[in-house]
């Protein structure tokens, strides 16, 4: 025990050390930093003017009604043009040119024709922007709905109440209480957690190989061997990396925290108005949700550390290390992948399913317990799950690392490997 | 008696895929000596070092270090430089040796204190806070050698100790090792340089292609395969002593040079009678002497015959 002990003390010392743990510790706060700062200060700034003209092909009412709306409040300065159609191709041809010199950044063109077929056309610059287009077609689709309607005869005043827009409020219900957090809210948590989990089982575990190769190419895992047993030597590194490991996402979490707490103060440091942030509510974090986090963090990377231990003790070098990871990497990505279906179906059969697998579970059941109510006797079977196939992997992966650590020369065939397991 | 050898290994057979690297190999080292175990390359000296060291485990036989199974538990007690040398090369130095003494069940305190003191001592005081990768070859071996020995083993197990040294370095490991050993440690190394064995060494075992073609003590080992030669320095005096060099009942081969000739005895012949037949030629002998032979030649005598033999047993195997 006082062996492994020392083993961890020495992986920790020497990782939080390294100047690259200390850079990125440094960094993440200045990265959150930004992403809570940037959203609001874009939000200020609003989206930019658009300067378009309307073609109105053979003067109509619908164009002068469009114009109208589009004169309203929207960042939009529209100019009317009225032609013939036969002049249609001479005008789009200047007003191309004109788009291109970009003075202006686009053109659309109606016609009252547009009120029964539906057709219009916007050609510019801005045409692949997703907002520009929403803004012009929910315009234009505002005025041909009163168009129509008008035409059948019904009252402007009804057409307009008519249209006010609804608005839902969605509020979480968990474990049978209210809670004040909107359904975005916990969406944003969810994919917070996931983005979080994926992302530091993968950065430790393959800190954990690369610590491994290390040893073997440098060749002191020779003497290592000969002072401490295989078993000691594995489960001081993985611990090592993994209190690393904690020891950062702590640092970031408080500082997190704090720069949550304290945003209204940073963002008048940074000189930004902070009523544009009120809209903007961060997710809480509940402490049942940050305990299985927690507790998913930990059983995934001791999961994943030791594949990747085991992956590293087969390989001559880092490079050979990096090839052999990709199975290994595979098994975390294939929940990613699937994360969205997790997401909008957190009760789903897939969600339920994933989050039962043991190579999906780390990061599928943290998520749909964010996202939605999890029953406790799923979450109990999953973790019981999670750690009996923890149990299998690591006895598993110290066999292959006892042995593979002390090899040199071709990696090992799948029947080698076997071999390794059951001799080990 | 048994229970005082510090390594008793009985039988020791290791295969790998393909070959056999130790076969049926016995050794007792017993404790306070410096044991040679001599080899040319592939003879399986570094096998045979890590199975005593438990790194691997042998196929069939038993290997006791201080009169119980070998086993990890049992570390604290032995030191051991692997042939091939490795440090974590971004670690500060005395960070390192720090780490290794505890890895031998060292405490924290008394292992900087120790670290700090040998590295004193063999010139790298000033390099203690830089890192592995910052030092020459020659500083990184040292390093590597102050973490064999810091512990005090009772057992130094040395693989190829004075590989890549150069001739100053050379001196000064030797000068710990021996300094060691009157302080009753028991060593182990093993080298294919005879001059060093021959130096070194109390005890010898000479193994060749995994198996033990001689070991005792080095007295004792000399004395068996010396007294066949004999170094002359005489005046011809036109005498009949071409002749006499050339009676194979007497001389195997002689190697004349006039005043001068290094001669070796046939099997069972007399030195006595060699010297009787001189004299009675009427040839004066300014110099005669029974040569003891150097440990290089008992080898290459030994190991050379050996691999021949083994060769022509391959050789008749394929016909």
């Amino acid at each position: 025990m006082r062996k492994i002990w020392v083993v961890i003390r020495r992986e920790f010392v020497e990782k939080v050390r390294n100047k690259w743990f200390i850079i990125s510790t440094v960094l993440g706060p200045l990265l959150m930093a930004g992403f809570v700062v940037l959203p609001i200060v874009m939000a200020e700034q609003g989206p930019s003017q658009r300067k378009i003209v309307v073609i109105d092909v053979g003067a109509g009412e619908f164009a002068s009604r469009l114009l109208e709306l589009l004169g309203g409040a929207l960042p939009l300065d529209a100019t009317l043009v009225q032609v013939d159609a036969s002049q249609l191709q001479t005008m789009t041809d200047s007003l191309n040119v004109v788009v291109g010199a970009k003075s202006l950044d686009g053109y659309l063109i109606v016609s009252d024709a547009a009120v029964d077929d539906g057709r219009v056309e916007y050609r510019g610059s801005n045409a692949s922007s997703p907002a520009d287009m929403r803004m012009l077609e929910q315009v234009i689709r505002q005025v041909v709905l009163v168009e129509r309607l008008s035409r059948v005869g019904v009252d402007p005043s009804v057409v307009s109440r008519a249209q006010i827009p609804l608005r839902m409020q969605t509020v979480n219900i968990r474990g049978g209480r209210l809670t004040d957090e909107s359904g975005q809210s916990a969406f944003l948590l969810a994919y917070a957690v996931w983005l979080l989990l994926y992302i530091a089982i993968l950065l430790y575990g393959v800190q954990v190989m690369g610590s491994v190769v290390e040893e073997k190419t440098s060749r002191v895992i020779e003497v290592l061997v000969s002072s401490l047993r295989p078993f000691q030597l594995l489960a001081g590194k993985v611990v090592g990396v993994g209190a690393v490991g904690l020891f950062q996402l702590g640092i970031w979490g408080v500082s997190a925290w704090l720069l949550a707490r304290q945003r209204g103060r940073v963002l008048q440091v940074l000189g930004v108005d902070a009523s544009g942030a009120e809209g903007f509510r961060l997710p809480d974090v509940s402490l049942e949700t940050l305990v299985i986090v927690l507790v998913y963090f930990l059983l995934g990377y001791f999961l994943y550390a030791a594949m990747f231990a085991a992956v590293a003790a087969m390989s001559n070098s880092e490079a050979e290390a990096r090839q052999a990871q990709t199975p290994v990497v595979m098994l975390l990505i294939v929940p990613t992948m699937l994360m969205l279906g997790i997401l909008q179906q957190p009760d789903g059969t897939m969600a339920v399913t994933l989050s039962l697998i043991p190579f999906c579970s780390p990061i599928a059941m943290p998520v749909r317990w964010a996202a939605a109510t999890v029953p406790g006797a799923e979450l109990a079977a999953s973790i019981a799950i999670l750690a009996l196939t923890l149990l299998v992997v690591v006895w598993i992966a110290a066999r292959i690392y006892r042995v593979g650590i002390l090899m040199h020369g071709k990696r090992p065939t799948p029947q080698e490997l076997l071999r390794w397991v059951r001799v080990g | 008696m048994r229970n005082d050898l510090v390594i008793d290994i009985q039988g020791i057979t290791k295969r790998f895929a393909g070959h056999t690297a130790v076969r049926q190999l016995s050794l007792a080292v017993p404790r306070g000596a410096v044991y040679g175990l001599l080899g040319p390359n592939g003879a399986g000296k570094t096998t045979t070092i890590r199975m005593i060291m438990n790194i691997l485990i042998p196929d069939e036989g038993v290997i006791s270090l201080f009169g119980s199974r070998a086993t990890r538990g049992l570390s604290h007690r032995v030191g051991y430089l692997p042939e091939e040398r490795g440090l974590y090369r971004k670690m500060r130095v005395l960070d390192l040796v720090v780490f290794l003494a505890e890895t031998k069940g060292v405490p924290r305190r008394d292992a900087k204190r120790q670290a700090q003191a040998w590295l004193d001592r063999l010139g790298l005081a000033d390099w203690a806070q830089k890192r592995v990768n910052d030092l020459s070859k020659g500083m990184q071996q040292k390093v590597q050698f102050i973490s064999t020995i810091l512990h005090e083993p009772e057992l130094l197990i040395l693989d190829e100790p004075f590989s890549g040294f150069d001739p100053v370095n050379t001196q000064i490991m030797k000068d710990v090792v021996v300094e060691l050993a009157r302080r009753g440690a028991t060593v182990l190394f093993s080298t294919h340089i005879m001059e060093q064995a021959e130096k070194l060494c109390d005890s010898v075992c000479i193994i060749a292609q995994g198996r033990k073609v001689l070991d005792g003590r080095l007295a004792e080992v000399k004395r068996q395969h010396g007294g066949r030669h004999v170094i002359l320095a005489l005046d011809y005096g036109g005498g009949s002593v071409p002749s006499i060099l050339s009676d194979r009942s007497l001389v195997a081969k002689a190697d004349d040079y006039g005043q001068y000739a290094e001669v070796e005895l046939a099997p069972s012949a007399d030195p006595q009678r060699l010297l009787e037949e001189l004299v009675r030629s009427s040839a004066r002998v300014s110099r005669f002497e029974i040569a003891e032979p150097t440990l290089n030649k008992i080898f290459i005598d030994l190991v050379g015959r050996e691999a021949a033999t083994a060769k022509a047993q391959e050789d008749g195997g394929d016909a």
